[in-house]
């Protein structure tokens, strides 16, 4: 499966378009992350816990994507976009949303 | 997760097709096109496959014991070793029972990260808190409570001040604080000590009391919460825990952080009703060494009492102990305290009539 925010693939033209397909991961991060966090937001510097968290988010939602693209019986996905937001009350919650073209190659 | 392009055979004589591979880590996906242009995916458990490397193809075979016949070819070596490396972690004790070992280990570090948490909050912030409250300086605590007092803007009643001023010079207390009592015009029954020395009371409450003793109870009483540095120490203490709330659940929505405000407030009320316990109780001391009657404190009690017509709230719901509470342990205390007549004290209270 080739995973690509290309429009193209060098070398291996489009057989055939199997339409646009998005996955989309939402995940919290729990209130121990919240505190190192917010801790973080105090005395400044890198949060790594929350990077991990859209870290994993990132990777949960591009699997989604490779799975849809499978089923639909595409061997690539080009032109992937990734969409970050923060989602709930007081924004506490990450929201990735992948999306792409699904195409035979 | 891996991808990787390859050729899947449903049976040893049937034709190979174009397969993309999707590996996770219990298992393979194959997506392949039918020959009736169907589109299909099928997986194989990571425990069920076996992947060798075949020299002359230079590529990686992979069977799956439970689908024999069937088979899938991936170029290179890649595929071999990362499926080889799933298995081996698949093969690991704690894989078996995934689950439940997470599960259980989970709630261990969750128990154990909630218990140093509630510690901190019922031990370590207040605790250090109160460390923090007792390094401000004297004078620290005496420009903050003229602050307060100036932004009450209170009508003084000089005369009355005075008076009461003597009164407590009178009783010869050792402090560090300059103690300062001001009486305030106003039909409240009430009196407050502010951080640093000043001492409030209403007109209100002097009215009521009869003899000396009440008033060398109330100025006593009033005079261990500046001593003790006890609003300061509350200042600080509710100052602590809220800064730790904040950090801690601050990314709440407002129904939560409405229900940690009002549960932080029922702990700091029980706080407040410990310190006006050690304030009756040191304050009854300063009466007992001067042999002034402790009836003092239980017929003060009474006149609050009576200001405050018979308030349905619990004890646990107030800033201070409930009254009956109280004259019980100040009688309790004050058992076969002796008695002697301050003609001094009573001499100036009688001014103030």
């Amino acid at each position: 499966m080739i995973v690509t925010t290309t429009h193209y693939v060098e070398g291996r033209p489009v057989q055939e378009y199997l339409g646009i397909i998005n996955a989309q991961s939402i995940i919290g991060a729990n209130i121990f992350k919240d505190f190192l966090g917010g801790l973080r937001d105090v005395f400044g510097g890198r949060s790594k816990t929350y990077e991990k968290v859209i870290e994993q988010a990132k990777e949960d939602a591009l699997r989604e994507l490779a799975e849809k693209a499978q089923a639909v019986g595409a061997n690539a996905i080009i032109g992937v976009d990734l969409d970050f937001e923060t989602i709930g009350g007081s924004g506490s919650m990450l929201m990735v949303i992948a999306s792409g073209t699904a195409v035979r190659l | 997760m891996k991808t990787w392009f390859g050729t899947y055979l449903t049976s040893s004589h049937a034709e190979p097709v174009e397969a993309t591979v999707l590996a996770y880590e219990k298992n393979i996906a194959i997506g392949f096109r039918q020959a009736n242009g169907d589109n299909s995916t099928i997986n194989w458990n990571i425990g069920d496959i076996d992947a060798a490397f075949d020299n002359s193809l230079q590529a990686t075979k992979i069977s799956n014991i439970k689908d024999p016949g069937t088979k899938l070819l991936i170029n290179g070596k890649n595929a071999k070793e990362y499926i080889e490396q799933l298995q081996a972690e698949h093969h690991k004790p704690w894989h078996k029972k995934e689950n439940t070992k997470e599960w259980s280990r989970n709630l261990l570090i969750f128990l154990s990260i909630a218990s140093v948490l509630v510690t901190a909050y019922f031990l370590i912030v207040p605790w250090l808190s109160e460390k923090l409250a007792s390094t401000v300086s004297v004078k620290t605590e005496e420009q903050f409570g003229n602050a307060v007092y100036d932004a009450l803007s209170l009508e003084e009643d000089k005369e009355a001040t005075i008076i009461v001023n003597n009164f407590f010079k009178e009783l010869k207390v050792t402090t560090a604080y300059n103690v300062r009592i001001i009486v305030v015009n106003s039909d409240v029954v009430n009196a407050f000590a502010l951080p640093g020395g000043n001492i409030v009371v209403y007109t209100g409450l002097l009215k009521e009391l009869k003899t000396y003793p009440e008033l060398v109870a109330l100025l006593s009483h009033e005079f261990i919460h500046v001593n003790n540095k006890h609003s300061t120490k509350s200042i600080f203490r509710q100052l602590g825990s809220r800064v730790f709330l904040s950090l801690l659940f601050g990314k709440f929505g407002s129904v939560t952080s409405v229900m940690i405000d009002q549960a932080d407030k029922f702990k700091s009320l029980k706080y407040s009703r410990g310190l006006e316990k050690e304030a009756d109780v040191e304050g009854l001391a300063i009466l007992k060494e001067r042999k002034i009657d402790p009836e003092g404190f239980v017929s003060l009690f009474k006149h609050l009492k009576d200001s405050a017509p018979a308030s349905a709230m619990p004890e646990l719901l107030g800033s201070h102990p409930d009254i009956d509470n109280r004259i019980a342990y100040i009688r309790d205390v004050s058992k076969n305290a002796a008695v002697e007549e301050n003609i001094q004290l009573k001499t100036i209270f009688e001014k103030l009539k």
